[in-house]
């Protein structure tokens, strides 16, 4: 061997071992370090690990039942099935052609067809699930599922299930829908659901919600809102949300990085328990409403186009009848046939000149007209401020100053009991002289007048009942004897809400005892179980002469029974009914933008009857209000006396079928 | 027949030379990669799924040239040195004109149905050229830092081409390579403390500077600072973090560990083969193969202790730095040592051409361990 030879390596031999050692030193950092990640760390890795594919899914709580007095369903839930597809599985063609496997087949078309998708839905949603697909990373929009048929019928449904392999990338989403039996017939009365809104959300989940501890949570969010949840946006649904909403419970499920579902048994046992909390149902509510009655109300009202009724128990402000028009579908605007159809169903409400979403019972308030009379008339009576016997002489025509009064009718002599039943104007200005608009204002506050009732299931309106203090204040100083004639017949500032109307008319009936108006009977936990029950709810006791209510009530009657009363014609000795029209008159102004075509109806007069039913013991207190009807003898009385018809064979039958 | 084979028995080693512990240790990581590839791949779609296949076939031929070099005397491939980091170079500056472009950088070159990584093969072409340049330097004492230019002038102007496509984890590679190689054939003691001190100073300035891409930056950012921003660019090392100790001391089983099978795992048949051997086998699986790499790259270490010449001396010693810095910075990179920089298993990720490249390695390890002695 020579040395300083070119190929020589003697001369480092020294140095191999200096590497071996780095390498060795190398290595040994290495498995150092994964023993502190294996070992000693190990179990906080795992920990992490798990997380990551452990997630709590919430299961939603079924809402509570609705049922009418008799147990007719107004309002449940259904189950529903939506259909969506994962892009990048039912369009693999529309994918990158190199990340294709070779057993992955277009299923698009076969879906389209159990879809049965027209070719123009069939081509746009092509189009979309191709942009979704422009790349397949993980987590891109390729992979993620799209809504595609919301409601599916469910033949479609079992088709799609029972061929899992043809319709390769199909998701089935079970929901529930909430549904209304009687539709548009309860519309106002239970309203509707809709999808929780950003405003409401943030309010229940401000920003750090997540982070918070749980009975922070608990507290900013009692109902435990969630993005997504349904929610009731108007009527009973909303009132009464808290006892229908139930408590969401929750299932722990292992999800992937790609957020599948994934089920193989060998890892179910990292799911500690307690891996599953059921939902806890809403409660149902039993209500006070006759839906038989409701339906009547509707028929009665089918040639009118817009009013409203209330019918409420004398004896206990329970309201039977709760009817508004025009409505709408709650059905159609909780968003069960897709959010399509809820956004035309919305622009094709909302700009509807009739106002189909106003509550007109309790949401409108109207000028009472005549029906106001029995209260002017028993304030005087109270206040003995004129005497019942005595008669005015109606010339149709009475001047204060140089302001001409009219009447609807020269009723010659009239008294107290003739001025109701004939609606004599004149009789009531010389009565309202005498009074004066404060003691009508007294009295008619008792009677819950410009006062919200409390009914509590839309935004009430107060109504107003003017005062000499509210005219001196609106013109500035100067009080005219008008204002007092006005509220005296029900017109000028005075306005009222039909529940509200049907309330006082109630207190009538039965001796002075103001209700608050009740809709909800009981509330029954979703076993049956009854877990509370509403008793009538006096607001107060209103203290009054009984011969002057007596006097009321008789001059009531006498509105049917007297030859001369406005709704004579329509007495029938079988339905004893007392009551007294209104025709109101309305200040029409024409809005901007109002059809010129339509000022005539607009301008016309409101048409009411309040009516006590029967005559001789009231049960019964019915308010029928047709906006704009023009004449309350000849347009609500009728609808008044045909409901109470209904409303009498009905009790009828129960009362035979009992015994 | 047997006339026709009297000329091979010349270049074929006598079969009590044939080094089994080398073959044993490479068969098994070969096995092991290829078995932890279908688990790697086995929750993934189904175009993937077939990568362990490729994966074998590329196994088969690079085993097939990896027995043919073997039985060549390696002192025949001081010939092809020359060529073959000429055609090296070539390779590399085409893939600037022809290069495909995948996520930002152009590493492959398509010939035909094939694609190759010219990067992958220059490391090869490297080796022999920096192993036929330094046998032929004259003795030690006599040697400066001006003797050092040659050679790193051989390996800047490949790991440069490199850098610039950007694939910065092959250019380190190749410097590495470089450095193991004349550190340990060429430069006498009292220049090392001062090459290090230069390295020292050129990566402060690289820093500095601002040489490096967004994401390079981006990437060593995340590793100063590993526990923030576990969404951004931490997000691969975390999850693969989160996946060796997942594994614990005995692991989940195979192709059941979580992090895999759930795919938290991104590119865990490139990069991040290693976080998978490590959750299905835990920690003493893991240990088995890094005992396996130490193991590779001391036996390359005594080859290149008893190698007849100096030129097999440097082959021996870059093949094993070519083993031992992949390894280390993969290892490192999937322990969250060292930063994330794209650089391979060797013979554990999927890749053609590295896996070819890698068993061109291991033939030229058998040749000089065979032909020790003339």
């Amino acid at each position: 061997m020579r040395l300083a030879s070119p190929s020589d390596v003697g001369e480092f031999r020294g140095r191999f071992k200096w590497y071996a050692l780095a390498v060795v030193v190398t290595f040994a950092v290495v498995i150092g370090r994964l023993f502190d990640l294996q070992v000693i760390e190990a179990d906080r890795y795992r920990e992490e690990a798990r997380e990551n594919i452990i997630r709590r899914v919430s299961l939603p709580a079924a809402r509570g039942v609705v049922e009418d007095a008799n147990g007719k369903v107004l309002a449940s839930n259904r189950a529903a099935w939506n259909v969506a597809v994962v892009p990048g599985r039912v369009l693999p063609s529309g994918r990158p052609p190199h990340r294709v496997g070779r057993y992955e087949v277009d299923t698009w078309a076969s879906i389209a067809d159990a879809l049965r998708l027209t070719p123009a839905e069939r081509d746009t949603w092509a189009v979309k699930l191709r942009d979704a697909c422009k790349t397949d990373e993980d987590h891109s929009a390729c992979w993620r599922s799209v809504m595609v048929r919301e409601d599916a019928p469910r033949d479609v449904v079992a088709e799609l299930r029972q061929h899992p392999q043809e319709y390769q990338g199909v998701e089935v989403i079970e929901s529930s829908v909430r549904t209304y039996p009687f539709g548009s017939l309860t519309a106002h009365l239970m309203g509707y659901v809709g999808e929780i809104d950003a405003e409401t959300l943030v309010k229940h989940r401000p920003e750090g919600y997540g982070e918070l501890p749980l009975d922070e949570q608990r507290k900013l969010n009692p109902l435990g809102y969630e993005p997504g949840d349904t929610v009731g946006v108007v009527g009973l649904e909303r009132a009464w949300e808290a006892m229908l909403r139930g408590q969401r419970g929750w299932i722990k499920r292992i999800v992937d990085a790609r957020g599948r579902y994934r089920t193989e048994p060998a890892y179910q046992s990292l799911l500690e328990e307690p891996s599953r909390q059921d939902p806890i149902a809403g409660r149902n509510l039993r209500l006070s409403i006759d839906v038989d009655l409701q339906r009547s109300t509707k028929d009665a009202m089918a040639k009118q186009l817009a009013g409203a009724v209330v019918a409420m128990e004398v004896r206990t402000g329970r309201i039977l009848a709760l009817y508004s028009k025009p409505e709408f579908d709650p059905n159609e605007v909780s968003g069960a046939q897709g959010r399509a159809r809820l956004r035309e169903a919305f622009g094709r409400l909302r700009t509807d000149p009739l106002n189909p979403l106003l509550d007109k019972t309790t949401t409108g308030a109207f000028p009472p007209g005549s029906t106001f009379k029995p209260f002017a008339a028993l304030a005087g009576l109270e206040e003995d401020a004129f005497r019942p016997e005595k008669n005015e002489v109606c010339n149709q025509f009475v001047f204060y100053g140089k302001r001409r009064f009219k009447c609807t009718h020269m009723h010659g002599v009239v008294n107290l009991r003739s001025a109701i039943a004939q609606s004599c104007n004149i009789y009531f200005f010389k009565l309202a002289e005498a009074v004066g608009i404060d003691r009508f204002a007294r009295l008619g506050q008792l009677f819950g007048f410009g006062e919200r009732t409390g009914l509590a299931i839309n935004p009430e309106s107060p109504g107003r009942m003017p005062t000499r203090a509210y005219y001196t204040n609106l013109f500035r100083g100067s009080y005219k004897i008008g204002f007092s004639l006005n509220t005296a017949i029900g017109q000028g500032a005075m306005t009222t809400t039909p529940v509200q109307l049907a309330a006082a008319y109630a207190a009538l009936g039965n001796g002075g005892t103001l209700y608050v108006p009740q809709v909800v009977r009981s509330v029954v936990s979703s076993d049956g179980e009854l877990l509370q029950e509403f008793n009538p709810r006096v607001r107060r006791t209103i203290p009054l002469k009984p011969q002057n209510l007596a006097r009321i009530l008789d001059g009531l009657k006498q509105v049917v029974d007297s030859t001369h009363g406005t709704a004579h014609a329509l007495r029938d000795p079988a339905l004893p009914v007392a009551g007294k029209t209104g025709t109101a008159q309305v200040g029409y102004a024409a809005h901007p933008g109002d059809d010129p075509k339509w000022a005539w109806y607009y301008s016309r007069d409101d048409a009411w009857f309040a009516a006590l039913y029967p005559s001789q013991a009231p049960e019964l207190a019915l308010v029928v209000l047709v906006e704009h009807g023009a004449s309350g003898p000849a347009v609500a009385a009728p609808i008044a006396f045909q409901i109470l018809h209904d409303y009498a064979q009905f009790n009828a039958k129960r009362r035979g079928s009992v015994h | 027949m047997a006339r026709g084979l009297r000329p091979l028995r010349r270049i074929v080693p006598a079969r009590d030379h044939f080094d089994w512990p080398l073959f044993l240790g490479i068969a098994a990581l070969c096995v092991v990669g290829a078995v932890n590839l279908y688990s790697a791949t086995s929750a993934a779609k189904l175009a993937l799924q077939e990568l362990y296949v490729q994966q074998v076939y590329w196994l088969v031929v690079g085993g097939i040239v990896a027995g043919i070099l073997a039985s060549v005397d390696y002192r025949l491939f001081e010939k092809w040195a020359w060529p073959s980091y000429g055609v090296g170079l070539v390779l590399l500056v085409l893939v600037f004109v022809l290069g495909r472009d995948i996520r930002g950088s152009s590493r492959w070159l398509s010939l035909g149905p094939l694609s190759i990584q010219p990067s992958e093969t220059m490391k090869i072409a490297l080796i022999l050229a920096l192993a036929k340049h330094l046998h032929n330097v004259h003795a030690v004492e006599r040697r400066g830092l001006r003797d050092l230019a040659f050679p790193a002038l051989i390996a800047a102007v490949p790991a440069a081409l490199v850098i610039k496509q950007p694939d910065l984890g092959t250019g380190l590679i190749l410097s590495l390579i470089f450095a193991s190689m004349t550190l340990l054939l060429a430069v006498p003691g009292g220049l090392i403390l001062r090459i290090v001190g230069t390295i020292v100073g050129c990566s402060w300035a690289v820093w500095e500077l601002d040489l490096l891409k967004d994401y390079q930056r981006a990437r060593i950012d995340a590793f100063l600072n590993p526990e923030q921003n576990i969404l951004g660019a931490n997000w691969h090392a975390h999850h693969a973090r989160v996946a060796i100790g997942n594994g614990g001391v005995t692991g989940w089983g195979f192709m059941r560990g979580t992090q895999n099978q759930f795919h938290f795992l991104p590119d865990q048949f490139t990069d991040f083969p290693f976080p998978v051997l490590a959750e299905d086998w835990g920690f003493a699986g893991a240990c088995v193969l890094v005992t396996i790499y130490a193991f590779l790259v001391l036996r390359a270490i005594d080859i290149a202790y008893r190698a007849r010449d100096r030129f097999g001396a440097a082959l021996a010693t870059g093949v094993g730095a070519l083993f031992f810095w992949h390894a280390v910075f993969n290892l490192g990179m999937v322990t969250g040592l060292l930063p994330v920089v794209g650089v391979t298993l060797p013979l554990f990720s999927y890749g053609g051409s590295s896996v070819v490249t890698d068993l061109v390695g291991v033939g030229f390890l058998m040749s000089v361990s065979s032909h020790r002695q003339s």
